[in-house]
């Protein structure tokens, strides 16, 4: 145990302070060709004609590659778990959200590629693009997706589910029944470093790729797959990243540099600006939460139902995976007994969205937190008071029945209300996570503590 | 285009109007001045200009003719750092590293003026200094330390064998560390 309770040094913190870490972008490769992409000025539209010859022409063009160019176009992230794929590496007949890849073009420098992007024709078609994720699911919208308006596959259901005890029932016992509809928006992660990507063809026949990705294996498998290239011969270098914050998960450049590499047998690296990271890379997504909740008028919840459409963007990407943590953690910190939740992965006309920071969570403790404030308005009683009496407790499940073993929630709140000199009730400033008894065990929670101490189910099922 | 960089005479052939950012990165191979905005938002690309703080990204190299540039690469190296570079790596002002060179230079020029900032002037420094990592409460606490001098000896001679493998500080005594 050297570390704990020691200030030990950081490894890269000489590096950093004196300008000898190496980023993606500080790799010198002599030969390096620089890219730059024609993206989409359009949310929604169908490609009708793409003519690159005149910018293959261009002096100093070494490559440009469309859809045409790119073995398997169309590959997901959650292929390796039986999702099939929805987005293409670069645009075939459409387009489907601002800022979409259609070219990319590999030029002697920064100013060349970008004479040869201006000189690639295209006609688009252009379509009515949404961009409301609770519009985009009305009965009347027009799906631009081909699995229609939201995400099929979480097994057998359009959405991910929870159902859990008679939501029914407690919402026919509930003395007030508490609504509320939350609606938190894009963000996006911007890293003070930009995507960027470096790839080098070898002498032997493999490629080295400078990666600023957040996800090595990750991305060396998007690779790979997109090329149809066993992964031996992929060489990834990274580690170094100037800053993520989730939106350095997804394969933003590697693929297109290497496939560029490849055609040109020149490095190649692909910088993007800083209004292409806020235009076209991936955001924090936008989410539409609907709540409602039964509760009793001493401020007990009994039952929760919850309709969350999170909006994905033009594809997939993570996002399912974002709203089966979501669907998780749509409790928040409290034990709720009856539940009925509703996760859907919407599509619209916008940037695909990604992971950031609490990846799915942040979403819905925004909601839960702002709600269980409405909650204790609604009943004229004290929210940290509501808090404390419906925390989770040693022995509780969680709305995937994952019996907890140490939740923080009690703990926490007191400390939370002591720092901030909150006077609470006698009852509440004793109260531990210690499991439930006596009056903090009412017959409605019964089926919501662990029998004999063990795991209902053992929480796997993302 | 003539410009004294890091105390080197340097005639460059990068054109006039290019800027002084590619300048250094792209034909001098100065890379600890980064392309973060490329707008002169976020602060990364700052290099010394005659001792001040400036964008290199929007500085046209012909306006710097004749100028002295200066680099964080200058200011110290591994093993002997400057103590603003100490403070940096011993007060943990920094995560990603990618905005520390110019957070680092900034720091230099304003005690370079004012060996003695309060708290709001460090803030009012700084301020064009986006970092996204740190929350900027450990780099404000290791501007604080440069300012009183608060930097230990094995912090200025760290990295002076490579990576430090300095065995870590025992915080509690007679701990097992």
């Amino acid at each position: 145990m050297k570390a704990v309770g020691a200030r030990l040094p950081r490894y890269d913190g000489v590096g950093h302070v004196t300008g000898r870490t190496r980023f993606v972008d500080d790799v010198r490769i002599p030969g390096t060709l620089w890219a730059k992409a024609l993206r989409s000025p359009h949310p929604h539209a169908g490609i009708k004609r793409l003519d690159t010859s005149k910018a293959e022409k261009h002096p100093g063009v070494h490559a440009v590659i469309t859809h045409k160019d790119v073995p398997r176009n169309v590959y997901g992230h959650l292929e390796a778990l039986g999702v099939p794929a929805d987005e293409p590496l670069l645009a075939d007949d459409d387009v489907r959200y601002k800022g979409q890849p259609i070219a990319v073009v590999a030029a002697e420098d920064e100013a060349t590629a970008l004479e040869a992007v201006e000189l690639i024709e295209v006609e688009f078609e252009e379509r009515e693009p949404v961009f409301d994720i609770r519009k985009a699911y009305d009965a009347d919208a027009k799906p631009f997706h081909q699995w229609g308006p939201a995400f099929p596959h979480f097994g057998p259901y359009a959405s991910r589910r929870i159902r859990k005890g008679d939501v029914d029932d407690a919402f026919e016992r509930a003395d007030v029944i508490v609504q509320g509809v939350y609606r938190p928006q894009a963000i996006e992660q911007l890293p003070i470093e930009p995507q960027v990507g470096l790839s080098v063809p070898e002498p032997d026949g493999r490629l080295t790729i400078y990666s600023c990705t957040q996800a090595m294996y990750f991305s060396m498998g998007v690779v790979a797959a997109h090329l149809e290239w066993p992964l031996n011969k992929l060489k990834f270098v990274g580690g170094t990243v100037g800053g993520g914050f989730g939106g350095k998960v997804d394969t933003a450049t590697e693929t297109i540099t290497a496939l560029l590499a490849l055609k040109a047998n020149r490095p190649v690296k692909w910088r993007w600006t800083r209004e292409e990271e806020f235009l076209c890379s991936s955001t924090r997504a936008p989410w539409h939460m609907e709540l409602a909740d039964a509760v009793t008028s001493d401020g007990w919840l009994l039952g929760r139902k919850m309709i969350t459409l999170h909006d994905a963007g033009a594809y997939t990407r993570f996002s399912s995976y974002g709203v089966t943590k979501h669907s998780f953690h749509h409790t928040g910190a409290y034990t709720i007994p009856n539940l009925r939740f509703d996760g859907y992965v919407i599509y619209t006309n916008r940037s695909p969205t990604s992971a950031m920071r609490g990846f799915g969570v942040t979403s819905v403790s925004y909601a839960v937190e702002i709600h269980m404030n409405r909650i204790a308005e609604t009943l004229g009683i004290d929210p940290l008071e509501l808090r404390l009496k419906n925390a989770n407790r040693i022995g509780d499940l969680t709305a995937n029945r994952v019996r907890l073993s140490d939740p923080s929630t009690v703990p926490v709140v007191l400390a939370a209300a002591d720092r901030i000199g909150y006077e609470l009730g006698a009852e509440f400033k004793q109260m531990t996570s210690e499991p439930r008894s006596g009056d903090l065990l009412p017959d409605h929670l019964l089926t919501s503590v662990a029998r004999d101490g063990g795991a209902e189910t053992d929480g796997r099922g993302a | 285009m003539r410009l004294t960089v890091n105390g080197i005479e340097r005639e460059l052939s990068t054109r006039p109007l290019d800027t002084l950012l590619n300048a250094l990165r792209e034909e001098l191979g100065i890379t600890s001045p980064k392309a973060g905005c490329q707008q002169g938002g976020c602060g990364a690309c700052t290099v010394l200009i005659d001792g001040e703080p400036r964008r290199s990204c929007l500085t046209p190299l012909v306006a710097v003719d004749g100028a002295t540039v200066t680099t964080v690469e200058a200011l110290g190296e591994p093993g002997n750092l400057s103590p603003v570079q100490a403070a940096f790596y011993e007060q943990y002002g920094l995560q990603c590293g990618f905005c520390t060179p110019g957070f680092v230079l900034a720091t230099t020029a304003m005690l370079e003026r004012n060996a003695n900032p309060s708290r709001e002037q460090i803030l009012e420094e700084l301020v064009g200094h986006v970092c996204r990592c740190t929350g900027y409460v450990k780099i404000v606490a290791a501007v604080e330390a440069a300012a009183r001098g608060d930097v230990s000896e094995a912090a200025l001679e760290a990295g002076a064998t490579g990576p430090s493998r300095r065995e870590p500080e025992v915080l509690v005594p007679g701990s097992p560390a």
